[in-house]
């Protein structure tokens, strides 16, 4: 099989088992009330970790610190020897940290190769006069990023669509279409909010099947999930939230046989 | 010196006072649909025009020709948001923003043709002589404009505090959705907003009337200042408003006379300028409290 | 030739045909209006219609190009394609330091912070009547030349404007369909995701800001070579709104709905004169009817309606 060009394996995978972002006694309060209270935990490179818990557990808080929409009250966030706090958001995805949104958040207004194209944002270069003066490297960049987008799609799966307006899509391929545009920044960590929420049994399993492509290209992924069996099924790591806490960390096996969390689980049934 | 202050201070709550009632208007109408109507000066406009007529005109006894000035523009009102507001299919705030401006030069080009060119003066509520103060100078007038601003304020106050529909527009400015799943039936709500905003803007029109040059251009310049002071006390809330349009009345008059006249229309953008770039929740943070 | 070329093509040869055929001067100059209207429209639809970011102040850019070239050449002398630079200038460092703070505001809030400068800038034209002679207006702007030939002459005015619309028409597209230009319609979209992406959303509708400022600025240029008399009403908060409606008329994010809304907003008022006193309130109408049934603009909605008729038809 033909290398991907836009994502370079060998580099990440020599990185494997090191410690790629370090989550380090994090707090955060809105008003009065605690959100997260110094949650510390580490992210593998190469790994799928799980982030799960209840309603109101600080997922999604934690989830909007690493990409840096809230700056922490206490705490560091560590990224790749790099403390990334305060770093706008932009900034976090040169750093190679990109994200999906839990309702996804498309260009519907472009088509699906836009989408992908805009993604490579932060790789490409040509600015104003670029444009303008339509210089031959910039004409090449241009069809390189025609290239990527391409490579970049049929690896997801949806280059039948390219030329589909992206807003015209059924909501799965919605998903697979930012998640294709997520991978198009070239990222280290790819950080999914939700990723399953909305999708039918067939979408899930499909999704499932796509994100351990994408750790096998060495990329490494940290999973929101409120729903727990796509977790279970691809995680190597599963960390629990409860309400702003870290209430337990391990292989799922170890969570699904721990009984804070089922206790978590279960009392929140009201 | 103190006279002269004095006389500015006069002057600038006279002002300050109608840019208040203008500002309610604006704010009144945001914090229940969340619009910004860039026509409400017209409103003003028209209830000037209306007293005018009605007063000036036919005749009619003067707190006669009031209610019935207030409560025509107001129906203008509503019919204004059943025809241009209700009916946009994609209400989304540039396709707003080009209607109701769209509105604010239909509802001038109507006036013009309905009253003509020539601007009005009408004499003041009441003739007493002007009262002399420590050597400035008080117009009867000015009286009854901060009076009449206090007693709409008052009312208003009342209305969203103690009686069960001004609740339910409350609660509907805070969360249209939840008001709605109590059965509070919202489009009525927001039916009662435009009625409520544009019969302060004409109460702002017709207690101007007498101190002013009355005409169908008369209401736009007045409908901007009107937001400037809403945006400085605070877009979305009464005392907000009126603070706004009390503290721009003053700077107003102030830097009037300290500086020069010509600086009189730019002060109330600076000012609009400078609590955007600053706080854009106005003097008391309304965009947290966004309600009356 | 792409499909591109092939437009500016025609559209180039309608510009010469249009020149060569037309004899009546009082045409000449209407349609020169409509080509520093379409200026105006497509300065504003870079930022409006691409990048989602409203200004309701746009005529104040429009007046610092006219203003700027119009003092530098009739007061002190300078010869105009030497103020040009100048005017440019002065409307780019303006937007900088005036859109470094009002580019944070969203909705509404941008819609009034732009209208307040906009307001201002009115006032000061106004107002500063040591220079800009006030109210009363600015006399005596000279008319532009190159060598042997002036632009005194309609025609030749008009060759220029429309060939300088020309010229930014292409350059416009060319911005579009880049990194750049696909960059701002991200932000149109969605700015939380186009943050995601790693686009300096702050950045770049700065960037977009200042170079929309540029060609507003370009515009006013021409206007004041061409009129030679410049007054703050051809400014004001009503020309802001007009910009915006041409935008909006004409379709937001096409380019060559620029050049439709800019004409038709510039004809309106000559086919409304036979309306006299009707005017503003066929104005207004206008306005608010076109807004309610086709918001997409005039371009899309047209489209629209014709395609659904035609799938009506097909059905049957």
């Amino acid at each position: 099989m033909e290398l991907l060009k836009f994502m370079n394996d060998q580099d990440q995978q020599k990185q494997n088992g090191n410690i790629l972002l370090k989550i380090e006694s994090v707090s955060k309060a809105f008003g009065g009330v605690q959100a997260l209270w110094e949650v510390s935990f580490d992210l593998q490179a190469g790994l799928i970790k799980g982030l799960i818990g209840p309603n109101g557990a600080g997922k999604t808080t934690l989830f909007n610190l690493v990409t840096g929409i809230f700056r922490p009250d206490n705490g560091q966030i560590i990224f790749d020897n790099q403390n990334i706090q305060g770093r706008q958001v932009h900034d976090l995805v040169n750093l190679g940290i990109a994200r999906t949104f839990q309702n996804v958040e498309i260009f519907g207004s472009m088509s699906v190769a836009e989408n992908v194209m805009v993604g490579q944002h932060v790789r490409t270069r040509s600015g104003f006069w670029g444009a303008i003066t339509r210089v031959p490297w910039m004409v090449r960049e241009e069809n390189n990023i025609w290239n990527n987008a391409m490579e970049i799609l049929s690896f997801v799966g949806i280059e039948d669509l390219a030329h589909r307006k992206s807003s015209e899509l059924p909501f799965g391929w919605q998903r697979l279409l930012e998640i294709a545009r997520a991978l198009a920044s070239n990222p280290k960590v790819l950080l999914l909010d939700e990723p399953a929420a909305g999708l039918n049994a067939t979408e899930t399993r499909q999704l499932g099947k796509l994100l351990k492509k994408i750790q096998k290209k060495g990329i490494t992924l940290l999973l929101v999930e409120h729903d727990m069996s796509l977790t279970m099924e691809i995680c190597d790591r599963i960390v629990v939230l409860d309400q702003g806490k870290k209430l337990a960390e391990g292989t799922p096996r170890e969570i699904q046989n721990n009984a804070s969390v089922m206790a978590a689980y279960l009392g929140m049934g009201t | 010196m103190t006279q002269e202050l004095l006389q500015y201070l006069f002057s600038g709550i006279t002002n300050g006072a109608i840019y208040a009632v203008i500002a309610i208007g604006f704010s009144m109408l945001y914090s229940s649909t969340e619009l910004i109507n860039f026509a409400h000066g017209e409103f003003v406009m028209l209830g000037a025009l209306s007293l005018v007529t009605l007063w000036g005109g036919f005749g009619l006894p003067l707190p006669m020709a009031f209610i019935l000035s207030v409560f025509g523009v107001a129906l203008t009102g509503l019919v204004f948001e059943r025809l241009a507001i209700r009916t946009v299919r994609k209400p989304d705030h540039i396709v707003l923003i080009i209607i109701t401006v769209g509105a604010s030069i239909f509802l001038r080009g109507v006036s013009m043709l309905i009253w003509g060119k020539d601007a009005y003066s009408l004499p003041a509520f009441t003739d007493h002589p002007p009262l002399d103060l420590i050597g400035a100078r008080l117009l009867p007038q000015s009286i009854w404009i901060v009076f009449i601003a206090l007693v709409c304020a008052i009312l208003l106050h009342l209305f969203f505090k103690k009686t069960l529909t001004g609740k339910a527009m409350e609660a509907t400015a805070i969360s249209k959705k939840a008001a709605w799943l109590t059965g509070i039936p919202s489009e009525k709500m927001i039916l009662l907003a435009f009625f409520f905003s544009t019969g302060m803007g004409a109460v702002a029109g017709i207690i101007i009337a007498p101190i002013t040059m009355v005409s169908y251009d008369m209401g736009t310049m007045l409908g901007l200042k009107g937001f400037c002071a809403a945006m400085l006390g605070g877009l979305g809330s009464l005392w907000g408003s009126i603070l706004g349009g009390l503290l721009l009345g003053i700077l107003e008059s102030f830097g009037v006379g300290i500086f020069s006249s010509s600086l009189k229309d730019a002060i109330a953008f600076l000012v609009l300028l400078l609590i955007l770039y600053v706080r854009p929740g106005g003097i008391i943070m309304a965009k947290d409290v966004k309600r009356f | 030739m792409t499909r591109d070329q092939i437009s500016y093509v025609i559209f180039f040869a309608a510009i010469v045909a249009t020149g060569l055929i037309l004899k009546n001067y009082f045409y000449f100059q209407l349609i020169t209006i409509i080509g520093i209207n379409t200026l105006l429209a497509l300065a504003l639809n870079m930022l409006l219609g691409y990048a989602g970011q409203i200004s309701l102040g746009h005529a104040a850019f429009y007046g610092i190009g006219a203003y700027t070239s119009g003092i530098l050449t009739a007061t002190y002398g300078f010869n105009p394609w030497m103020a040009l630079p100048c005017a440019l200038m002065l409307a780019i460092v303006i937007a900088v330091v005036v859109g470094f703070p009002t580019l944070k505001l969203t909705g509404y809030y941008l819609g009034m912070g732009t209208l307040g400068f906009g307001m201002i800038v009115h006032i000061v034209f106004r107002e500063w009547s040591s220079v800009t002679g006030g109210a009363s207006g600015f006399m005596g702007i000279p008319p532009l030349e190159i060598g042997h030939v002036s632009f005194f002459e309609p025609r030749n005015y008009f060759f220029l404007v429309w060939f300088v619309v020309l010229l930014s028409f292409i350059l416009c597209k060319r911005l579009i369909n880049s990194r750049t230009g696909r960059a701002l319609k991200a932000i149109h979209d969605s700015e939380n995701a186009a943050k995601a992406v790693g686009i300096n959303t702050r950045n770049l509708k700065l960037k977009i800001f200042v170079f929309s400022a540029a060609l507003s600025a370009l515009a006013g240029f021409l206007y004041a070579h061409m009129i030679s008399f410049i007054s703050p009403e051809s400014f004001s908060f009503l020309v802001s709104v007009k910009i915006v409606t041409m935008v909006v008329i004409g379709g937001m994010a096409s380019i060559w709905g620029s050049l439709l809304g800019a004409s038709l907003l510039t004809m309106l008022p000559e086919w409304l004169h036979a309306f006299s006193d009707f005017e503003m309130v066929v104005y207004g109408l206008i306005l608010m009817v076109v807004m309610i049934i086709t918001p997409q603009g005039l371009t899309r909605g047209i489209i629209e309606i014709y395609e659904r008729s035609r799938s009506a038809k097909a059905k049957r």
